[in-house]
């Protein structure tokens, strides 16, 4: 008995110390998560005026009365623009700055809130990084429909119309590559879920040797029984994760034969996206426009494949295709 | 969920779509971290943002990553208080969660008598069992 104690603590010792340490690291990052959520809630309204949004800043170089260009995407030179379309700020009108048979889609923003200085402050506010995201996400998606569009990262800010033209001029090249390879096609994502409990089920179903551990532990009593028991749950954990390793690469290698390129993102924290079960997978593709309801089909069958599991495939697009604006190899 | 996504960002749904009803982790996984990067005329330091972006990769995705990396900014970054707002947690309150953990493990390793009750070094080989 003394015997088994000993090896199963040393054996055990390592791995329980490491799980010890995930659970303080989940700890950590569960505070910062509600630390950030819970300033969130409390920031709201959103602070607009530029008084509130900088306080204490005194931008230096930057006029507080003066006007940035927040640039949104580039584009081809002589495409449409809806009409309707306001920017970040939800005031000022969206403008086109066209150079080199390219376009910026930009809009004016206050210096005294997005010049180098507040900028800096206020991108550490989760409050108003939401609102600068979501609205320049808005007005990505407004032209999506309508024009071959490359996004660009949030806060690429210019002082002057002749900065954005110097900008399409410099990046010519490679923007007009971008568009090449982003013309008639979409940027899809796709999240494979799981249920916890039934990736176990499963897993414990499939596995011979749980299925020999369930048979020792009928044998076995008292502490002899308990030290089985957890090795037991040990084993049936390690299974689920190589099952939801299978699944996760089966999704997303039958999805990428529909798509032109994909990349797999990390999965999202619960607490942000608010998804329930396990994220297996968190990937995004570039699909031809036309292969697009095949994507949907495949994801579809897919989830129905898997349903033992409790699985569930969320696809949202079409996306801004941020994750493919290099213009491929 | 699929459903509401899927109608709502389907081609068909886009126009009137109130963005507001989408994860916000897809947004800023992708405004944030994708998207072509271009100097523009205001810049930002770009160690800052890239801490930002560190940071938020931790809110978005999971910390085993930044762990992996030996960033461990959630010890002494500063900005961190502003991120807590004064009414929720504050860094010493880290370091007390961080605390009882230690605390727990080491009652959890006492019970299953796996070390020493210290959960130095000693601990990381199970020297000897005293129960069970």
């Amino acid at each position: 008995m003394a015997d088994e104690l000993d090896s199963w603590a040393r054996e055990r010792a390592p791995d329980l110390l490491a799980r010890a340490e995930d659970e303080a690291v989940a700890v950590l990052r569960d505070a910062l998560v509600d630390a950030a959520l819970g300033q969130r809630r409390h920031d709201r309204p959103p602070r607009r005026s530029p008084e509130t949004s900088a306080p204490g800043a005194a931008p230096t170089r930057a006029q507080p009365a003066g006007h940035g260009l927040w640039a949104y995407c580039v584009l081809q030179a002589g495409e449409p623009l809806p009409s309707d379309l306001l920017g970040i700020d939800g005031e000022s009108p969206l403008e086109l700055v066209e150079a080199d048979r390219l376009a910026a889609l930009v809009s004016r923003v206050p210096l005294a809130e997005f010049g180098a200085e507040p900028l800096r402050e206020n991108l550490n506010d989760l409050g108003w990084l939401e609102r600068v995201a979501r609205g320049h996400e808005a007005v990505l998606e407004r032209l999506l429909g309508e024009s071959t569009i490359v996004p660009l990262r949030l806060c690429t800010i210019f002082e002057s119309d002749q900065g954005v033209r110097d900008m399409l001029e410099r990046e010519h090249d490679s923007l007009v590559r971008a568009l090449d390879a982003l013309r008639g096609r979409e940027e899809w994502g796709v999240k494979l879920l799981a249920d916890g409990d039934r990736l176990a089920e499963a897993a414990r179903a499939r596995s011979s040797e749980v299925a020999a551990l369930e048979d020792e532990l009928g044998t076995r009593t008292g502490g002899g029984a308990y030290m089985l028991g957890r090795r037991l749950e040990r084993h049936v954990r390690e299974a689920a994760d190589v099952l939801a390793a299978e699944v996760a690469d089966e999704v997303r290698t039958e999805l990428e034969s529909c798509a032109i390129d994909s990349v797999v993102l990390p999965p999202q924290n619960p607490e942000l996206s608010g998804h329930e079960g396990r994220m297996l997978l968190n990937c995004a593709y570039l699909v031809d426009a036309e292969r697009v309801q095949e994507l949907r089909d495949r994801v579809a069958e897919l989830e129905q494949r898997h349903s033992e599991l409790g699985v569930h495939i969320e696809s949202t697009g079409p996306w801004p295709p941020y994750n493919f604006v290099l213009g491929g190899p | 969920m699929e459903e509401r996504s899927l109608q709502l960002r389907s081609p068909g749904g886009l126009p009137g779509r109130p963005s507001d009803q989408t994860n916000l982790a897809d947004i800023l996984e992708r405004v944030l971290d994708k998207g072509i990067v271009i100097a523009g005329d205001i810049q930002i330091n770009l160690l800052d943002i890239e801490l930002l972006t560190i940071k938020l990769r931790l809110l978005i995705a999971s910390v085993d990553r930044a762990r992996e990396m030996g960033i461990n900014w959630w010890e002494t970054d500063s900005s961190l208080q502003s991120l807590g707002s004064g009414d929720d947690v504050e860094p010493s309150q880290l370091e007390q969660q961080n605390r009882e953990l230690r605390e727990r493990l080491e009652r959890l390793e006492r019970q299953l008598g796996v070390g020493n009750g210290d959960s130095g070094e000693s601990s990381k080989r199970g020297t000897r069992a005293s129960g069970g």
